[in-house]
């Protein structure tokens, strides 16, 4: 065999590149998405991203149904956001239709939003330590974490779907009765977040595992319209509860996190990711104290009586947005509204994770095999808010379950650097 | 962002193309409230590019979301942006609204401006059908690949309808 032939056989001396597709069934977290990677050796070199396992077709069936039953629908576009997406809603109803929500309701709606993102971003501090081999971390993580969910059930009846938006105010009150709840929660989180911090941010094997990893550079989060955390962690100081207040937001002082607030300065990795989300809980905190101490007197809703609520909305004739800062950054609503119709003419819904599937490709180029699971969660996505479609591929697209394989790559990784 | 400064702006670069605009200002806190803005501008098709690279230049825009509205003969797409982020009360959003005729379904991309909207405009193809001129990946994103028809288009109800697969024989029951 000569020089030349050899050389034709490994591709003219550059390594051999292969594909490797993984999913349906998700490297990090148990919702569908397919990741197509180009791998030259370890190193990630091109990734292709489909979504859609999860499509239910929501907006579909919102726009063949009356407004409250929409409203309950858009609850249950996501588990974990599940005020988030009735906050926007309602929100951009109102904004259509013109209806007045009391000062009461918009502080009641503003501490179960920040409710949410207390527990949302521990849910996602859990599954970031299970994904870099922690799982002590896990289990600690997600234990405090339930604290914050008694205390949604306390106050609202649930653990999730907490039915407390409509439109022109709230369903519940929140009884003077209850505040010592509410401040006892805020207590144990405050003197909980240190640990965190020491935990997640002064530990030398999570910061050799995230830092430079992962990252997307602040040019690149703004061209590619990120969204939350993810953007923020990139030092784009975008928060919707800053730029443009709404509820409660707009009677507090309040900034962007970024991690210049840690004392760092914005890489946009997986750690500048951490950062924000564990300060982003100091923030929430205060916001549920401010919210508790300054809660007004008054009215529940509008118009508390839900056929005249019904026959309101079914005079309104418009076009509203409406937006919300939730966990995994911004939800945007869109309606129309026709007179003498129940239904909407049209609702187009935008969760975070849509906005973040782009950012994911600098974040995975040039990483490698071993890192995939922690930047694909360190978006935290959400495939059930992003999809919402319903249709089953029967076709039987390639699905390769890679993820045990793939968690074992990130903890041989992690004990090898811990060495 | 005072709305003024942007739709001045845009007063002047687009002259007539600009077909309408309108500022919606709200009310927002309950202690000091202060004004938000919502604005709305319609172009027609051929200006939409011009308007976007406008925005681009100069006001460094967030594409939230492109909606669609089907209205019969037409297809309305709804650009929905925001600008004026980072600074307190400085955002405002800002929607450029155009027409597509359905006998001619096409626009050209923004992509080249602004590569945060390819996954908005895939969106839009696969579920109204429409063209995007110009844009780098046209496979469908959120339906399955080899879907062809289009949900969102309420001219094509009979077949996005027999395309829904039932699950449970008793939801057959509503039809």
């Amino acid at each position: 065999m000569n020089n030349r032939s050899i050389n034709l056989e490994i591709g003219g001396g550059e390594k051999a590149c292969y594909t490797v597709p993984i999913g349906p069934t998700h490297p990090a977290l148990k919702e569908p998405i397919r990741f197509t990677f180009d791998l030259s050796g370890e190193q990630i070199v091109g990734v292709d991203i489909k979504p859609g396992f999860a499509h239910r077709g929501i907006e579909y069936m919102g726009m063949r149904r009356n407004l409250i039953q929409t409203l309950y629908l858009s609850e249950r576009i996501c588990g974990i956001c599940s005020i988030s997406h009735p906050l926007a809603f309602t929100q951009a109803v109102e904004n259509a239709a013109g209806i007045e929500v009391p000062p009461r309701a918009q502080y009641i709606r503003t501490i179960i939003g920040e409710l949410e993102r207390i527990h949302s971003h521990l849910l996602w501090a859990g599954v970031g330590a299970h994904e870099l081999g922690f799982d002590t971390l896990l289990h600690l993580v997600w234990n405090v974490r339930e604290k914050c969910m008694d205390l949604l059930e306390q106050l609202t009846g649930n653990r999730v779907d907490y039915a407390i938006p409509i439109f022109g105010g709230v369903r519940r009150d929140i009884p003077a009765e209850k505040a010592p709840l509410a401040y006892e929660a805020l207590d144990y989180y405050k003197g909980l977040l240190q640990q965190m911090i020491d935990a997640f941010l002064h530990d030398k094997s999570v910061e050799m595992r995230t830092r430079n990893i992962g990252v997307m550079t602040y040019d690149q989060a703004i061209e590619l319209c990120s969204v939350g955390p993810t953007t923020r962690a990139s030092g784009v100081k975008k928060d919707v509860r800053v730029d443009m207040p709404y509820l409660a937001y707009a009677d507090m002082d309040l900034h962007a996190i970024t991690p210049e607030d840690f004392g760092t300065e914005p890489i946009g990795d997986v750690y500048d990711n951490i950062i924000v989300r564990l300060l982003e809980v100091a923030q929430s905190i205060e916001i549920i104290e401010f919210c508790l101490e300054n809660l007004p007197e008054g009215e529940l809703s509008s118009i508390p009586k839900v056929p005249a609520l019904l026959a309101a909305l079914k005079k309104a004739e418009g076009e509203g947005i409406g937006r919300h800062e939730a966990p995994r950054g911004e939800v945007f609503h869109y309606v129309r509204l026709v007179e003498g119709q129940d239904e909407m003419a049209v609702w187009k819904v935008r969760a975070p994770t849509y906005n973040n599937l782009m950012p994911w490709v600098p974040k995975f180029l040039g990483d490698e095999v071993a890192d995939i699971p922690i930047i694909a969660a360190s978006i935290d996505p959400c495939m059930c808010c992003m999809d919402r479609v319903h249709i089953v591929d029967e076709a039987g697209t390639e699905s390769v379950r890679v993820k045990e394989e793939l968690v074992r790559l990130s903890r041989e990784k992690t004990r090898r650097m811990s060495r | 962002m005072n709305p003024e400064t942007i739709l001045g702006s845009f007063r002047t670069v687009l002259g007539a193309k600009l077909l309408e605009d309108r500022t919606i200002e709200r009310q927002v806190g309950t202690i000091n409230p202060k004004p938000v803005y919502d604005l709305w501008v319609v172009v027609d098709r051929d200006t939409l590019h011009d308007a976007v690279a406008h925005l681009c230049e100069d006001f460094n825009p967030h594409l939230a979301v492109i909606s669609g509205d089907d209205l019969g003969s037409d297809l309305a797409l709804n650009y929905h942006f925001t600008a004026g982020w980072g600074e307190r009360y400085g955002e405002v959003t800002f929607t450029i609204r155009t027409l597509v005729p359905k006998n001619d379904l096409r626009i050209p991309t923004i992509t080249d401006l602004l590569p945060g909207a390819q996954t908005s405009e895939r969106e839009k193809r696969e579920f109204f059908g429409i063209e995007i001129d110009g844009i780098p990946d046209a496979r469908n994103l959120f339906l399955p690949e080899d879907m062809t028809i289009h949900p969102w288009r309420k001219d094509l109800e009979e077949e996005t309808k027999g395309s829904v697969k039932r699950l449970v024989k008793w939801e057959e029951r509503d039809e």
